[in-house]
């Protein structure tokens, strides 16, 4: 059975080389070499100057189109800029990869949770996730499942059942 | 106050042991006993049979949190299939189960729901994720709809448009913007027409849809729809 490929974009050094780690050696997981980790020596290596008619996004998924991963972490910060303009060009340029989202636990990410997922991420996880949690969403998105937290989904249903209620009519019945 | 609802004894037998130390009642009758009960009760948990008589499947379980906006309701049921179950989440149910359940893990499930989880098989979280993306569409088209309608209204309509959405009657319009009442019903009466609406309900949702996607603030009368 061939693995499922893994990508980690997140600008934080850092943090990026800990789920690099966290994820090296899990079984039917390969690591690709994150598309902004050499971003320095691909500029080296394959032209003399860097493009300046392509945006950060352009970029960023055009990198990720040629490492062409099965799963992406992205840290949420970089998918949230410009209304999520980075998960509706994947969406568009990389149907194939699916995005999961690394973020803390503040009130203010939750919304952008919530934004990116209604944006076409297929799953969410917290910077501190350990590793077995990591692989485990990697083959449970790559089977074609989410991975959110119980308590995230409370507040999708809420809002897919507030919005059928919309749609039914109820809201505007109460109203009158 | 967790509400049993089921017409089986044993059901209702096997779902107590994991009642220790909640406070419970049960309801063995019927659907409109069921309804008399919620309304009286207003229980934060329903736990329902899904094969409770006449419940009507998601259609039934709608009806029952109308009567009681603010109980939770754990669906227990025999294997049923994905599309009956998204149903049943969709109107509202914050769990499903399988009615043979464990007592513990029943126990562990009204907890999670108690703390706004949501108890659903991951299989089919992904509706869950989609709905919420066509959801998310949606809402930007008739944003972007209403904008396109609000565009084609005049400065001074744009204005009291906007005071309309924020909920200001015409008198406190004509003083807002030093005008007679006679001339805000006359500028409304052509927003009015122009935008196909009856009535300033109707024109408060646009306007406020419009607001939204804009990013503008709803306060103040020198607001200028995009």
């Amino acid at each position: 059975m061939q693995p499922i490929t893994v990508a980690i974009s997140d600008q934080n050094v850092g943090r990026r080389a800990k789920f690099e780690h966290l994820l090296q050696g899990e079984q039917g997981i390969k690591l690709l070499i994150n598309p902004k980790s050499n971003e320095d020596d691909m500029i080296k290596n394959r032209r003399l100057i860097p493009r300046t008619n392509f945006s950060p996004v352009e970029d960023m998924v055009a990198g990720i189109r040629r490492l062409n991963p099965r799963i992406l972490f992205v840290n949420i910060k970089q998918c949230i800029e410009a209304d999520c303009a980075m998960l509706m060009s994947l969406r568009r340029e990389c149907p194939q990869t699916l995005v999961v989202l690394l973020a803390d636990e503040s009130v203010q990410e939750e919304n952008q949770v919530l934004h990116a997922l209604a944006s076409g991420a297929r799953g969410y996880l917290n910077f501190e996730a350990e590793s077995v949690h990591l692989a485990k969403a990697v083959h449970v998105i790559d089977r074609g499942e989410a991975w959110v937290p119980r308590k995230m989904l409370g507040k999708i249903i809420d809002q897919v059942s507030q919005w059928c209620q919309i749609s039914s009519g109820g809201y505007l019945d109460s109203a009158r | 106050m967790i509400l049993l609802a089921s017409q089986l004894e044993d059901a209702l037998a096997r779902w107590k042991q994991g009642m220790r130390g909640l406070t419970h009642e049960f309801c063995m009758g019927t659907l409109d006993l069921l309804k008399e009960d919620i309304e009286r009760l207003k229980p934060s948990i329903l736990l329902l049979d899904y094969d409770l008589h006449n419940l009507g499947g998601s259609k039934g379980v709608a009806t029952l949190m109308k009567l009681s906006p603010g109980t939770k309701i754990i669906i227990l049921s025999n294997p049923i299939s994905d599309e009956a179950e998204w149903e049943l989440f969709k109107a509202g149910v914050r769990g499903c189960c399988r009615k043979d359940i464990d007592p513990k893990l029943l126990r562990n499930i009204i907890n999670a729901v108690q703390q706004g989880e949501l108890w659903i098989r991951r299989t089919i979280t992904c509706r869950l994720l989609d709905e919420l993306g066509a959801i998310a569409l949606e809402k930007n088209q008739i944003k972007q709809a209403a904008s396109d309608l609000l565009a084609n209204l005049t400065q001074r309509e744009q204005e009291i448009a906007t005071l309309v959405g924020n909920g200001e009657n015409n008198k406190q319009i004509a003083q807002r913007l030093a005008i007679s009442e006679r001339t805000v019903k006359a500028h409304l009466t052509e927003v009015f027409r122009k935008l196909n609406v009856e009535d300033r309900l109707k024109l408060a949702l646009i306007v406020t849809g419009s607001l939204e996607s804009s990013g503008q603030t709803r306060s103040g009368a020198n607001l200028h729809i995009k």
